[in-house]
């Protein structure tokens, strides 16, 4: 049979967002594929060129429109090490808990997204519903459902409110029960465990020189944390242990390994919220005013030229990073460039790769495994 | 308990890494040292700048003698009013992971404070300024790291430098029928209505024309 060019996208339930995947098949295989990346590039890198330090928080959130907080906070380190700022402890215990409310957050939208791609439409409903109470948590912190702008260079835009401590704590202690609800439900699937196992196998050590990061690594074995090996914020005073998954087979993580791995994360996600809420300085119930010390230091405005600052961050899809160099317009007030480095811009090539071999059925199962977001990848 | 890199480790794993790096490319003018993040723990990290005609050498060396595995970012920028030698240029910044293999059947993994020598993970940041001109040039790295492949298609989509060498370059977040030598990250393309008295007079848009009408699409 002839071989001929399928193109996937840009609207097809496969990419969880703009973009195209030409496929080119020999019956029901994939022979080549090529990624075709841009369809909502917003310039953020050029925008920022234009304004203030404090103004391009906002942007920074817009990255991915599923996991704000973390972006917000991968900007924030990399604007602090720019202007040199000591940022309290309090603070740093709430952009923890924040940060991980947001991970919750994103690897429900992931699993609940991934449902779908598999045939499992009950998972959607289910995982909607339990991301609602960490977007109801993060609400009463930034305000919004989605874009907080909740991270400040120095601290925190305000304390957490009166109240909220006990309903993180219970919150949280629900959702670790509903973890082992979703494994019951999944992992004695066997529509799930057929889709998934044995499907994209993908190497740590061909990972690692493509540029993969995150949960995608760790599932390989790979124990890479950037919490740990290039560390910020309070994580080493909290009870956690990184997530990492020991693969099967020698060919290295299937999808099956990536579930696990974030389903892993979750958990570790939610022993570090109780830790962290018990162990927080200044008491879990005290609330600040406004730009109080214990939650917001003072911060330079202004970084001259030849300074630079770089962030290594953890955010949910792996690792985030941006590069700042001072000395801009309205003499330092503008960054002069910044530059952003998504992590699913690398990997998307990269997974449109793994995918020769297998099956045409068999890609929405290895791109939804991958936890694809345009959002950052196009910037 | 949560556990991290302490700052020790990182020192001597950057000044070890320095120190073998002044060595073996003493004599030229590729200048290593060791600097410090001013943000929260202040870790250490090694901050290399190579002119051009030696990145291969440098890139090659990092990756197989220091196991800087992981290509993480290239950032061009533009300088036009720079000096002469330095009209561009090139950041890389490279990471250390080690692949460390873990024990069958446990979720537990290795401690943080007993990693020594190469396996602590470290932060590289390569600078190469390229002379001023309209053709700013360097040697690809896409052979050493497959991770370095579309980050430089990234940096010569926006800034516009070349790299020598890379194969299948294309555009990637520009439209494909994008303008021939348009990047819009050179200095010389500004946004469009950013020009806040103009936001004031004219706050609709009906009046205003873009800066560089006729030369883009």
């Amino acid at each position: 049979m002839a071989q001929m060019w399928i193109t996937m996208g840009p609207q097809h339930p496969m990419t969880h967002g703009l973009w195209t995947l030409r496929v080119k098949v020999d019956g029901e295989t994939v022979v080549d594929t090529e990624a075709e990346l841009g369809y909502i590039h917003r310039g953020v890198e050029k925008i920022a060129e234009s304004r203030d330090f404090t103004q391009i928080t906002p942007y920074c959130d817009r990255l991915c429109y599923v996991s704000a907080m973390t972006w917000a906070n991968s900007y924030i380190y990399a604007a602090e090490d720019l202007l040199e700022v000591e940022v309290p402890e309090r603070a740093e215990y709430i952009r923890l808990i924040s940060a991980e409310c947001q991970r919750l957050a994103s690897h429900l939208m992931w699993l609940g997204a991934y449902g779908p791609d598999i045939g499992s439409l009950t998972l959607m409903t289910w995982c909607m519903r339990d991301r609602e109470m960490f977007l109801d948590l993060l609400q009463e912190l930034g305000g919004s459902r989605m874009h907080y702008n909740y991270p400040r260079i120095g601290g925190v835009k305000r304390d957490i409110p009166v109240g909220f401590a006990n309903r993180l704590v219970a919150k949280v202690k629900l959702f670790e029960k509903r973890i082992e609800e979703y494994e019951m439900m999944l992992d004695e699937s066997t529509i799930w465990l057929v889709r998934l196992q044995g499907v994209g196998y993908a190497n740590a050590e061909d990972m690692v020189n493509a540029g993969v990061s995150g949960p995608n690594i760790r599932a390989a074995g790979v124990n890479y944390d950037a919490r740990w090996a290039h560390p910020y914020s309070v994580y080493d005073q909290v009870d956690w242990e990184p997530a990492v998954e020991k693969p099967t087979s020698v060919k290295g993580a299937d999808c099956y390994d990536r579930y696990r791995v974030r389903m892993e994360e979750m958990r570790q996600s939610c022993r570090m919220i109780l830790d962290a809420i018990e162990k927080i300085p200044g008491g879990k119930n005290t609330n600040y005013s406004n730009g109080d010390e214990m939650i917001l230091a003072k911060a330079p405005t202004r970084a001259p030229e030849g300074a630079t600052g770089f962030s290594n961050y953890e955010c949910t899809r792996g690792a985030s990073k941006f590069y700042i160099q001072g000395g801009g317009d309205g003499r330092g007030k503008n960054p002069y460039r910044l530059s952003i480095r998504s992590p699913m811009f690398i990997t998307i090539p990269y997974v449109a790769k793994t995918m020769i071999g297998y099956k045409v059925a068999d890609i929405p199962a290895i791109m939804g495994s991958f936890d694809p977001c345009i959002g950052e990848t196009d910037r | 308990m949560g556990m991290r890199v302490s700052n020790e480790q990182s020192d001597s794993a950057a000044e070890s890494c320095v120190a073998i790096l002044s060595k073996r490319f003493g004599g030229s003018d590729v200048i290593s040292t060791v600097e410090h993040h001013s943000n929260a723990f202040k870790m250490a990290f090694v901050r290399i700048h190579c002119p051009p005609q030696h990145w291969p050498a440098v890139a090659k060396s990092l990756r197989f003698d220091h196991g800087a595995n992981y290509c993480s970012m290239v950032t061009g920028t533009h300088y036009p009013e720079g000096n002469e030698d330095r009209g561009w240029e090139v950041v890389y910044h490279l990471m250390r992971q080690p692949v460390v293999d873990q024990k069958p059947f446990t979720n537990t993994v290795h401690v943080a404070s007993e990693l020594t020598g190469s396996d602590i993970p470290l932060e590289f940041e390569i600078l190469v300024a390229l002379p001023q001109g309209d053709e700013p040039s360097v040697p690809s790295v896409q052979s050493v790291w497959v991770g370095a492949d579309w980050n430089e298609k990234e940096t010569w989509d926006l800034v516009g430098i070349r790299f020598e060498g890379h194969e299948n370059m294309h555009r990637v977040l520009n439209p494909h029928d994008s303008p021939e030598g348009f990047h819009p990250l050179q200095k010389q393309h500004k946004l469009r209505y950013h020009d806040y008295n103009e936001m004031y007079d004219d706050a609709q848009g009906f009046g205003r024309k873009p800066t560089d009408e006729g030369r883009v699409k």
